[in-house]
């Protein structure tokens, strides 16, 4: 880890000078005589921790501290005062304007470092809280409160999100009745800042999807689109994003998808899982990439599944990944369970050499059910089943 | 950190990826590979014959070293790609992007 930056505020040389030297064993250290040359070496750098005397001229110690409460990355410095003023007027000042710590000349070097220290762990502490909560945040965000609910179709959908997992997406929209539109991506990098990315992404996608749906129904093309977003978007220069977008049709059991580098979704039955194959260049690398819609039809009794690649990542008996191929072995044989993702990763854990998922874990599973056994027979309805039989 | 770079040229480093390149080191190998291109380097090649992990965030950081050498009329190869890295380039489709070369001797034949 880095290590932490202090700046000392001291116009008397000789204390500077040994604060510095003190100092410098454990953390990076640069000086300032006053307020005011305080605030220029605040500009170069944001350091960790302020240890600031307060009688000092030019800008004293409690100008210095009013003037970083005024703007936000300055506002959370911890800050230590240090003065030869041991009268309770200059404390009370202190503690008005929020200074963190307080210590009277003359002093005890270890006790400073002690209190230096502890500052800094409470800020550590605070920051990572501050991650998990934001990171948690980000996560709901963007996963879906409610999954799509068709007659004669079931969905399932699971997701595990870690604090330190990537940025993993899904999201679903009926845009017009009886069309849905389904995506799920991956947006490269680890932590906070892929899930950051993530989230502004999902909002590109979102956006681009509503603004093009009147000019266009192709996956392929929304898909294009999102890539020039991302090419020309310099705020959006670092994301790299796997993305799989689906078109669903339940009326004609239809699928017609897009895919930009993402693991292949699988079709499974109660029998077999077969991998769609198609797929293109993931987004975010080449400028003039183009994109493919392919359709599928979903049969009675099989299920179109697509997940993230922290599926595929986890580490089994023997030491290799799970892999595409191994999950295609064991999948078909948890088509007929009511809760069908539970049962496989429970599965997967199992033959596992860890005790958890190593990654985030995203799956969704939208299976279209076997045809009812009628009651009468067929030759009697007088309607047909228009919505069940192929086209 | 286990890459190590290698300059064929001026223009011309060849960073031999090591064994791992993830979540753990990959902004290491893009903190090195920005202090090339900075040097003058334009062609990177990525040796990953002794690769066996690669992660999306270090498939990433190759991602923004190939944005940053492209404007520059730079190239990013890959050389010697074990089978592990393969099947991260297949399921992300970027042999479209990422010219393979079977070896280092081969790679140095085609770059400039």
């Amino acid at each position: 880890m880095a290590q932490h930056s202090i700046l000392v505020v001291e116009d008397e040389h000789t204390l500077r000078r040994l604060l510095e030297y003190r100092l410098s064993k454990l953390y990076r250290v640069r000086t300032a005589a006053n307020g005011e040359e305080a605030l220029e070496r605040v500009k170069e750098e944001l350091p960790d921790l302020v240890v600031s005397d307060i009688m000092m001229p030019r800008m004293d110690g409690f100008a210095l501290q009013a003037e970083l409460q005024k703007t936000r990355e300055t506002r959370a410095i911890p800050f230590i005062f240090l003065t030869a003023k041991a009268d309770e007027n200059s404390r009370l000042k202190g503690r008005r304007t929020g200074v963190d710590d307080y210590i009277t000349k003359p002093f005890d070097i270890d006790a400073l470092l002690t209190r230096i220290e502890r500052l800094l762990e409470r800020t550590a502490i605070f920051q990572s809280q501050l991650d998990v909560k934001i990171g948690q945040d980000f996560s709901q965000k963007l996963m879906p409160k409610k999954l799509p609910t068709v007659e004669g179709y079931s969905s399932h959908f699971f997701n595990n999100p870690k604090e330190h997992g990537g940025g993993d997406l899904f999201d679903w929209t009926e845009a017009e009745p009886g069309t849905f539109y389904i995506t799920i991506g991956d947006v490269m990098g680890k932590g906070l800042q892929a899930k950051f990315y993530a989230f502004s992404f999902l909002g590109y996608v979102r956006s681009t999807l509503h603004g093009t749906l009147r000019e266009t129904r192709s996956p392929a093309l929304l898909m294009q689109r999102v890539n020039q977003v991302l090419m020309d978007d310099p705020t959006m220069e670092e994301t790299f994003a796997s993305l799989l977008l689906a078109r669903w049709e339940p009326a004609k059991n239809e699928l017609t998808y897009a895919n930009a580098g993402h693991c292949r979704p699988l079709i499974v039955s109660p029998s077999k899982a077969e991998v769609v194959p198609y797929s293109d260049i993931i987004l975010g690398l080449d400028p003039m990439a183009e994109f493919t819609d392919t359709t599928l039809e979903l049969a009675p009794e099989s299920a179109f599944v697509a997940y993230t690649d922290g599926l595929l990542e986890q580490e089994m008996e023997g030491g290799a990944q799970l892999g595409e191929g191994g999950l295609m072995d064991i999948i078909p044989g948890f088509y007929r369970e009511d809760q069908p993702i539970d049962r496989l990763l429970e599965h997967i854990l199992e033959k596992s050499t860890l005790p958890e998922f190593a990654d985030d874990i995203l799956v969704f599973w939208l299976a279209r059910q076997a045809l009812r056994q009628r009651q009468t027979p067929r030759w009697f309805s007088p309607f047909g089943d228009q919505a069940d039989r192929k086209a | 950190m286990n890459f190590t770079v290698e300059s064929w040229n001026q223009q011309t480093v060849v960073v031999h990826v090591g064994k791992a390149l993830d979540f753990r080191n990959a902004s290491d190998f893009k903190a090195a590979c920005q202090e090339q291109v900075r040097a003058g380097v334009r062609n990177f090649v990525l040796d990953f014959s002794e690769t066996g992990i690669l992660d999306s965030t270090g498939l990433g950081s190759i991602f923004s070293l190939y944005r940053q050498v492209s404007p520059l009329d730079g190239q990013v190869v890959f050389a010697a790609v074990s089978r592990p890295v393969q099947v991260v380039v297949q399921l992300t489709r970027t042999y479209k992007v990422f010219r393979q070369f079977p070896s280092l001797d081969a790679a140095r034949e085609a770059v400039k």
